[in-house]
């Protein structure tokens, strides 16, 4: 098998794993058939500011979270934006399905939310840490994938598409 | 289970009107995926009002790749303005939560403002409360996010027929 091969094979592979493992899903599908010549960047483009807009948002969580009087509903604001676009890379229903046993963006948020009307602190900060881990865990997978990606693209391949 | 069906040529789509060929970004030049994939009768345009950067990136890149020249901004103020300095469209997107003014908000300005384009209400996670408002508003439709081609094809066409 000669190395550009091998690559494709190691990214179809990994790709495959990251759909079985519910990290990606359709949506995904659905980015890459935007990417063109006109748009080669542009599934990259997309994580990238979602992710940069999630850690904007988590931090935010943390700093309401560290002031002496906190505004719960601001607290829960930020949770109910977080549910929503954690779906967006089927961070939420990759646990819905019951998979891997780790941490569950989206029943997560459910618990943050009742935290914030209990007003209970540290069980707002515990599913914080929660989602944090949860999101960086993600976003290591997805700069795997992409990385993988431009190792074959430098050597000469094409990236393959992926059917479900 | 994912299988490779072949490098860099025509996808067998699951969904929508065929794929694109999807490119490592190095080939450049081959010119046919500059064509949006559908076209219109008319010259359809559209307006997105959402300052989550990365779902507002990926509206504009849907409606893009359907033909539709789109622009985008960040908040109801902006939209505003552009209204009023005479821009038309002919399909206008609404986040529920932008800074300063609101989803609803903006929607009723710009329904003031005598505009009857289809204006539609996008949330990251729609509830009924969020669906009243936005309706009471003024906009025809709410839809969580994300935009999806599945459900805009059949709208443009819609839009298309109509003109």
């Amino acid at each position: 098998m000669d190395y550009v091969t091998q690559l494709q094979k190691q990214l179809v592979d990994y790709t495959a794993s990251l759909f079985h493992e519910k990290f990606l899903d359709e949506q995904f599908n659905q980015l890459q058939q935007l990417q063109d010549e006109s748009n080669p960047d542009f599934v990259v483009e997309v994580v990238s500011l979602f992710f940069e807009d999630s850690e904007r948002l988590l931090n935010e969580l943390g700093k309401v979270l560290e002031q002496q009087i906190i505004d719960y509903r601001k607290v829960d604001a930020h949770v109910h934006q977080l549910k929503g676009s954690s779906s967006r890379f089927s961070l939420g229903t990759r646990f819905f399905h019951g998979s891997i046993g780790a941490q569950r963006v989206q029943s997560v948020c459910i618990t943050f939310r009742n935290y914030c009307e209990e007003k209970n602190i540290e069980g707002c900060l515990k599913c914080l840490q929660q989602v944090k881990h949860e999101y960086s865990l993600v976003k290591s997978k997805l700069d795997t994938l992409f990385k993988l990606e431009k190792q074959l693209v430098a050597a000469g391949g094409s990236i393959p598409t992926y059917v479900v | 289970m994912a299988q490779a069906i072949g490098s860099a040529s025509q996808r067998a789509s699951g969904f929508g009107s065929g794929g694109l060929p999807r490119n490592g970004g190095s080939a450049k030049g081959s010119g046919s995926s500059n064509r949006p994939r559908m076209t219109w009768k008319n010259n359809l345009n559209a307006l997105v009002v959402d300052n989550e950067r990365f779902s507002q990136h990926v509206e504009k890149g849907i409606l893009r790749n359907f033909g539709v020249e789109t622009e985008a901004v960040e908040t109801g103020e902006a939209a505003v303005e552009l209204i009023a300095s005479g821009a038309t469209f002919n399909l206008i997107f609404i986040d529920i939560s932008l800074p300063a003014m609101d989803g609803p908000r903006t929607a009723m300005q710009i329904r003031a403002m005598g505009v009857q384009s289809k204006i539609i209400g996008l949330s990251s996670s729609l509830t009924e409360e969020d669906e009243e408002e936005f309706l009471r508003a003024g906009v025809d439709k709410c839809i969580e996010k994300p935009l999806t081609t599945a459900w805009l094809v059949p709208v443009l066409r819609e839009l298309d027929g109509q003109i």
